[in-house]
C-alpha cells in the first residue's frame, strides 16, 4: 500500500458533457484526481453520478470535452485514435461489468487476445494466457466456453485477460454488479491479491464490500468529487462489538 | 381490423426510423425486376416488326433464286457463297443459263397451283462494292423504276433506283456508313446511293448463320460462317452490266401464295428440282425467324444475364434481411413481451418486406417498360418498334410474383425463426449478441488465425462466426464473376470472329450483343455494388461488439476497419475463382454453337483481382465508418 | 429511548412535554404509535435531575410536569453537540440515527449530509476491517462465518446510508 510511488493516473479539470443550450448534461464535472502506483482507489456514488464515464475517460476509450488527463506519463486529452488504442493495449486493463467475453473463445483463447490483437506471436501469448488463468485459480478450466463457466469465474477470466499485457493500471467498471455474494467474495479475493502485488487499480462500484478493498474511497454525485476517505489506517472498532457481545444499551 | 391497423402502425414507425436498409432492399429488388421486365418484354419483340414491314413492302410469301452455280472465288480470299446455296446446290456447272430458260422457270413458277401473284424474274449480279475507303460483297437486284407486283421495298430515305443510281438496304448502308447522295463504286463503276430501302424478302448485314445464333436458315459449315453480303438495287440495265462469266447473274421470283401460311409446303415441294435451272424457294416464315435471329440473340445474351441479374439480387436480399435480423430480434421480443402472438410478430416482419416488395415491383416494371425500346429496336432492317402490346398482364403478373417470392423466400426463415425465439433471449440479444443465434466456435480457424497479422485474425474470426453469411457473400460474388467471365468470354469470340469479318465493316450483330452485354455488365456490377455494400454492412452491425471490445483492448479503428474489409474479401476471393468455370460454363451453354472458350488468363487473372480489390474497397467505407463510432455507449449497453 | 435525543430536540428552542411528544410521533411515524408516552416525561425529569435542562413553569399553571416548558442548559448543549459528533455503532439502532438526523436539520445544529458521511466513513472502515478478518479466516470455520455476517450487516447498514444520503440531500426540515 505504498503511496509514495509516482503518479500513475493524473486528472485535471476533467469534464464531459453531452448535449448543448438546455438539453446539457455533465456527466463528469471538473475531477481532480491522482492515482499513485500500487494505490487501489474506489469511486463510489449513485446509478448516473457518471463513474462509468469517467473510468471510459480514464482509460481512453472517451474523449474529454475539457481537462487534462495523463496516464503512465503521458497526456491523453491530446492524443490521436491511434496512439490512444496503443496506449490501452499496453498500459491499461479494462473489467467491465457485463465480462464481455467472446462467446466463441474458451477461457485462454479470451485471455490471450489482447495478447494477439498488440501482435505478439501466438505461442507466447498463449503461454501467458494460461500462467494468468493460473494466477487467478481457473487453470483446470482453460478450454471452457464461457456459458459453461459461473458468473465468478468469468469474471475471473476477464480479470486475467486485463492483466495479460501486464498494464500499468486496471480500470474495473462495476466488476460485481453481475454477481451474486458468492462470486463476490471470488472477485475480492482476487483484488486483495492483486493490491498486495503491487498493482495499481481504479474501481467504479456501489458495492461497499468491493469499495472496503480501497486505499482511497472517492464519492461521487451528478458527475463531482464531492468526499474523499482514506480507509487505511483508522480505528476498526470492536468487532465483538459489532456482534453485540457486550450486550445492549 | 383493429390487428391489420397494429401491423400497419409498427411497419410505418419502423420504415420511417430506419429508412436506410428499407431503401437498400427495395434499390435490390429493383434491379432485379426491371432486368426481369427487360427480358419478358423483348420475348415478343420481333414478329410483329416483320409482319410490318413485309405488309408495307407487299412482301413475297416465297423467295425463289434461280441460276445458281458452284462456289466462285474472288476477292482477297474470302469465299463467297451465292445466295441459294444448299445440300441440293446443282453441281458446278460451267455453262450460263440462257435467258430462255430463266424465262420458262418464271412462268413455271408462277403458274405453280397456289401461286396468285408473283413479278421478277429480277438479276441479281454479285459485285464488289467500294465506299468511304471500305470493301464489302454486294448483291445488287435489278429492278425498274416502277413498283413490282410483289416485294417492292420501301425506301426509308431517298429515292427509288435510277440510271446510275444504287439504293442499299438499310443495315447494309449502316454498316458501310454511307449515306444518301455519297459515292461507290461498283465493281470499279460509281454509282450515287440515291436511297436507302427496307424488305422483307431478305436478311439484315451481315446475315444468316453468324455465331453465335439459332438455326440456321441456309446450312453453311463452320462456326463462323457469316455471309457479309449486302443487297442493293439497281436498274435492271446496270444490274446486266454487271455480270461478268467469273460471276453470272442470277435472278429472283417473288410469289404470293393463296395460302401465306402454306408457304413452307409450297417451298419444299417445288424447290430442289434436280434440273440445271433449279430454283431454291425460301418460305417467308424462315426469313422472318432468321431476321429474328438478331433480338433472339440478344435474348440469349439477355437471359441468362437476367437470371444471374435476379440471383445476385436474392443474394443481396438475403444479405440484408439478415443483417436487419439484429434489429429485429429485439422488436421481436419486444412485441412478445407485450403480448403479440408469434404469428403476429411474424406477420409484422413479413409484411414489412412485401410492402416493400412490391414498392420495388412497380419501379422495376416502371424501368424496364422505359427502358426496352431503348434496348430492343429490332434491327434497322424492320420497321416498326416494339412497344406497349409487349408490355402485357402476364408480364406484370409475373414481375409482381417474382419480387414478391424473393422477399418473401428470404425473410421467411429468419421471420420463423425470430418468432421462435423465446421472449427472454430476445430481449436480451440486443447489440451482445447482434442476432438470434449466438455466433459458431471454429476451434481450427481460431487457432489459425491467432497465427495471423491483426486485421487477417480479425476478418477471419468475424468469418467463422456466421459461416452461412461468408457462404452467401462467396456466392453472390461468384454469381457476379460468372458473369463477368461469361462477357469475357465473348469479348474472346468477337476478336476471334472479326479476323473473319477481313473488311473493316461493322458486324453490327457484333455490336448489339456488345450493347446488350455492355448493358448487363452495368447491371451487374451495380448489384454487386449493392451487394458488397450491403454485406459489409451487415458485418459491421454484426461484429458491433467484437469491434468494440477489440478497440477497448487496443486495436486501432484503422485495423478494425481493415478487420472488417478482410472479413468481406476471404469469402470473396473464392467465390470470384469459383466464377471462372461457372462463367465458361454459362457461355458455353448461352451460345452453343462456339463450344467451350477460355479467356485469356490474363483477363481471368486481373477480373478476379479486380472483384477482389473492389470488394475491400466497397466494405472499406463502412468498415471506416463502424471502426469510428464510440466504444463506450456499445460497451455500457448492459448498464442500464 | 436515548437521552440524549430528548435534548437534541429541544435544542432548536424550549418547549413543553407534549410538544415534544408530539413532535417525536411525527419523526417515527408509525413506529411512535408503540412508544410510550410517560417515558418523556420521565426521561425530562431525569435530565433536569442531571442539570442538562431546565424547566419554567407556564404562567398561571399548577406545578405538574406536561405543563412545564423545558430548555437545554449550557451542559445539556454541550451534551447535545458531542452527541452528534459520535459515530459509535453498538448496535443497529436505527431510529436513533434516524432521529439523530432529524433533530440536526431541525435546529440548524449540523448538516445531516455531514453526520451521514461521517457516519458512512466509519461504517466503511469497520467494514474493510470485518472483512479482511472474514477472508483471512480458512473456508469454513465458525469464527468465518460470524464475520461474514458482520460484514453483511455493514454492507446493508451502509446501503441504508445511503439511502439516508439520497433521502437528506434535497429534503427540508421536516418539523
Amino acid at each position: 500500500m505504498s503511496d509514495t510511488g509516482a503518479s500513475v493516473l493524473r486528472a485535471r479539470g476533467l469534464r464531459k458533457e453531452y448535449g448543448k443550450g438546455a438539453g446539457l448534461v455533465r456527466a463528469v464535472d471538473e475531477v481532480d484526481l491522482d492515482v499513485a502506483s500500487g494505490e487501489t482507489v474506489a469511486v463510489m456514488g449513485p446509478s448516473g453520478c457518471g463513474k462509468s464515464t469517467l473510468l471510459h475517460l480514464l482509460g481512453g476509450l472517451d474523449r474529454p470535452t475539457s481537462g487534462e488527463l495523463w496516464l503512465a506519463g503521458q497526456r491523453l486529452d491530446r492524443m490521436g485514435e491511434r496512439a490512444l488504442a496503443r496506449l490501452r493495449r499496453d498500459a491499461v486493463g479494462f473489467v467491465f461489468q457485463a465480462f464481455h467475453l467472446m462467446d466463441e473463445l474458451t477461457a485462454v483463447e479470451n485471455v490471450e487476445l489482447p495478447a494477439l490483437l498488440a501482435g505478439r506471436p501466438a505461442r507466447t501469448a498463449r503461454r501467458r494466457a494460461s500462467a494468468l488463468l493460473d494466477r487467478v485459480g481457473l487453470a483446470d478450466r482453460a478450454r471452457f466456453l464461457p456459458s459453461a463457466l459461473s458468473g465468478g469465474q468469468r469474471q475471473r477470466v476477464a480479470i486475467a485477460r486485463a492483466l495479460v499485457s501486464d498494464p500499468q493500471v486496471v480500470l474495473a467498471d462495476e466488476p460485481t454488479g453481475n454477481l451474486d455474494s458468492q462470486a463476490t467474495v471470488e472477485v475480492l479475493r482476487l483484488f486483495e491479491g492483486l493490491h498486495e502485488a503491487g498493482q495499481t487499480l481504479v474501481i467504479v462500484t456501489h458495492d461497499s464490500r468491493i469499495a472496503a478493498t480501497a486505499d482511497r474511497l472517492i464519492s461521487m454525485r451528478d458527475g463531482a468529487f464531492i468526499d474523499e476517505t482514506r480507509l487505511t489506517g483508522g480505528s476498526t472498532g470492536n468487532l465483538g462489538s459489532l456482534a453485540g457481545l457486550n450486550g445492549l444499551t | 381490423m383493429g390487428k391489420i391497423r397494429l401491423v400497419g402502425r409498427l411497419v410505418g414507425r419502423d420504415l420511417r426510423r430506419r429508412p436506410g436498409p428499407a431503401m437498400l432492399l427495395v434499390l435490390a429488388i429493383t434491379a432485379a425486376t426491371a432486368t426481369l421486365t427487360l427480358g419478358l418484354v423483348l420475348r415478343g419483340v420481333t414478329n410483329q416488326p416483320y409482319q410490318q414491314t413485309r405488309a408495307a413492302t407487299d412482301g413475297p410469301d416465297v423467295v425463289a433464286q434461280i441460276a445458281g452455280f458452284g462456289p466462285v472465288t474472288t476477292g482477297p480470299g474470302h469465299r463467297r457463297h451465292v445466295r441459294h446455296h444448299g445440300p441440293s446446290a446443282p453441281a458446278p456447272a460451267s455453262a450460263p443459263i440462257t435467258r430462255a430458260q430463266i424465262a420458262a422457270e418464271a412462268g413455271a413458277l408462277s403458274r405453280a397451283p397456289g401461286v396468285t401473284r408473283s413479278s421478277g424474274p429480277f438479276p441479281v449480279a454479285s459485285a464488289v462494292v467500294r465506299a468511304r475507303g471500305l470493301t464489302a460483297d454486294v448483291e445488287a437486284e435489278g429492278r425498274s423504276p416502277a413498283p413490282a407486283s410483289v416485294d417492292q421495298p420501301k425506301v426509308i430515305a431517298g429515292t427509288w433506283v435510277s440510271r446510275g443510281g444504287i439504293v442499299l438496304e438499310r443495315t447494309f448502308a449502316d454498316a458501310l456508313g454511307v449515306g444518301v447522295g455519297d459515292q461507290v463504286t461498283l465493281n470499279g463503276r460509281p454509282f450515287r446511293v440515291a436511297g436507302i430501302a427496307v424488305t422483307a424478302a431478305g436478311l439484315p448485314y451481315p446475315n444468316l448463320c453468324y455465331y453465335p445464333g439459332g438455326s440456321c436458315v441456309f446450312d453453311l459449315p463452320g462456326p463462323f460462317a457469316s455471309r457479309n453480303v449486302g443487297f442493293a438495287w439497281i436498274t435492271e440495265p446496270d444490274a446486266r452490266a454487271l455480270a461478268s462469266a467469273q460471276a453470272p447473274l442470277s435472278y429472283i421470283v417473288d410469289l404470293k401464295l393463296k395460302d401465306p401460311a402454306a408457304a413452307p409446303a409450297f417451298a419444299s415441294a417445288h424447290g430442289n428440282q434436280p434440273t440445271p435451272t433449279s430454283p431454291t424457294l425460301i418460305p417467308w416464315q424462315a426469313i422472318q425467324s432468321s431476321s429474328g435471329l438478331l433480338v433472339q440473340d440478344e435474348q440469349s445474351v439477355i437471359s441468362p444475364g437476367a437470371w444471374l441479374a435476379g440471383l445476385l439480387a436474392i443474394a443481396s436480399v438475403a444479405v440484408l434481411a439478415g443483417g436487419r435480423m439484429a434489429e429485429r430480434t429485439r422488436r421481436v421480443g419486444l412485441l412478445k413481451a407485450v403480448g403479440s402472438t408469434p404469428g403476429t410478430v411474424a406477420l409484422v416482419l413479413l409484411a414489412e418486406n412485401l410492402l416493400l416488395a412490391l414498392v420495388a415491383a412497380a419501379a422495376g416494371l416502371a424501368i424496364g417498360w422505359l427502358a426496352a425500346p431503348l434496348v430492343a429496336s429490332p434491327g434497322a432492317a424492320l420497321v416498326g418498334t416494339p412497344g406497349a402490346p409487349a408490355f402485357t398482364l402476364s408480364t406484370v403478373g409475373v414481375v409482381i410474383a417474382v419480387a414478391l417470392v424473393v422477399a418473401l423466400a428470404s425473410t421467411l426463415v429468419p421471420a420463423i425463426r425470430a418468432a421462435r425465439t423465446s421472449t427472454v433471449s430476445a430481449l436480451a440479444a440486443v447489440s451482445y449478441n447482434a442476432g438470434a443465434r449466438t455466433p459458431r466456435r471454429r476451434p481450427r480457424l481460431i487457432a489459425l488465425s491467432a497465427r495471423l497479422p491483426v486485421p487477417a485474425l480479425l476478418g477471419l474470426r468475424l468469418v467463422a462466426r456466421r459461416p452461412r453469411r461468408a457462404l452467401l457473400s462467396a456466392a453472390s460474388v461468384a454469381i457476379t464473376a460468372t458473369g463477368i467471365v461469361a462477357v469475357l468470354a465473348f469479348h474472346t469470340t468477337v476478336r476471334l470472329r472479326t479476323v473473319g469479318l477481313a473488311n473493316g465493316l461493322n458486324d453490327p450483330v457484333v455490336d448489339r450483343d456488345e450493347q446488350m452485354l455492355l448493358v448487363l455488365t452495368v447491371v451487374l456490377v451495380a448489384l454487386t455494388v449493392l451487394n458488397a455494400i450491403c454485406a459489409a454492412w451487415a458485418t459491421v452491425l454484426d461484429a458491433r461488439h467484437t469491434s468494440a471490445l477489440a478497440r477497448a483492448l487496443g486495436t486501432t479503428p484503422r485495423q478494425v476497419a481493415a478487420g472488417i474489409a478482410a472479413a468481406q474479401v476471404i469469402p470473396a476471393v473464392p467465390g470470384a475463382l469459383l466464377g471462372i468455370p461457372l462463367g465458361i460454363g454459362l457461355f458455353a451453354v448461352a451460345a452453343p454453337g462456339a463450344g467451350v472458350v477460355v479467356p485469356p488468363a490474363s483477363w481471368l487473372a486481373a477480373a478476379v483481382l479486380g472483384t477482389s480489390v473492389v470488394i475491400a474497397v466497397l466494405a472499406a467505407i463502412p468498415a471506416r465508418v463502424g471502426a469510428r463510432r464510440p466504444v463506450s455507449p456499445i460497451l455500457q449497453a448492459e448498464t442500464a | 429511548m436515548q437521552q440524549e435525543v430528548i435534548l437534541a430536540m429541544l435544542a432548536k428552542e424550549p418547549s413543553h412535554g407534549y410538544d415534544l411528544r408530539a413532535r417525536l410521533r411525527q419523526a417515527l411515524g408509525p413506529l411512535g404509535d408503540a412508544m410510550n408516552d410517560g417515558h418523556v416525561y420521565v426521561t425530562l425529569t431525569r435530565l433536569e435531575k442531571a442539570g442538562l435542562v431546565s424547566s419554567e413553569q407556564a404562567a398561571g399553571l399548577p406545578d405538574r410536569p406536561d405543563r412545564k416548558v423545558y430548555g437545554l442548559t449550557a451542559a445539556g448543549q454541550e451534551r447535545v453537540t458531542g452527541w452528534l459528533a459520535e459515530v459509535s455503532w453498538p448496535k443497529p439502532d436505527l431510529a436513533e440515527f434516524h432521529l439523530k438526523l432529524i433533530a440536526a436539520a431541525a435546529a440548524g445544529l449540523a448538516d445531516p449530509l455531514t453526520i451521514v458521511d461521517a457516519q458512512r466513513r466509519e461504517l466503511l472502515r469497520r467494514l474493510r476491517g470485518a472483512q479482511r478478518a472474514a477472508l483471512a479466516e480458512p473456508d469454513g470455520s465458525a469464527a468465518g462465518l460470524l464475520l461474514e455476517g458482520i460484514v453483511l450487516r455493514l454492507q446493508a447498514d451502509l446501503r441504508w446510508l445511503e439511502a439516508c444520503e439520497r433521502n437528506w440531500t434535497p429534503r427540508k426540515d421536516p418539523s
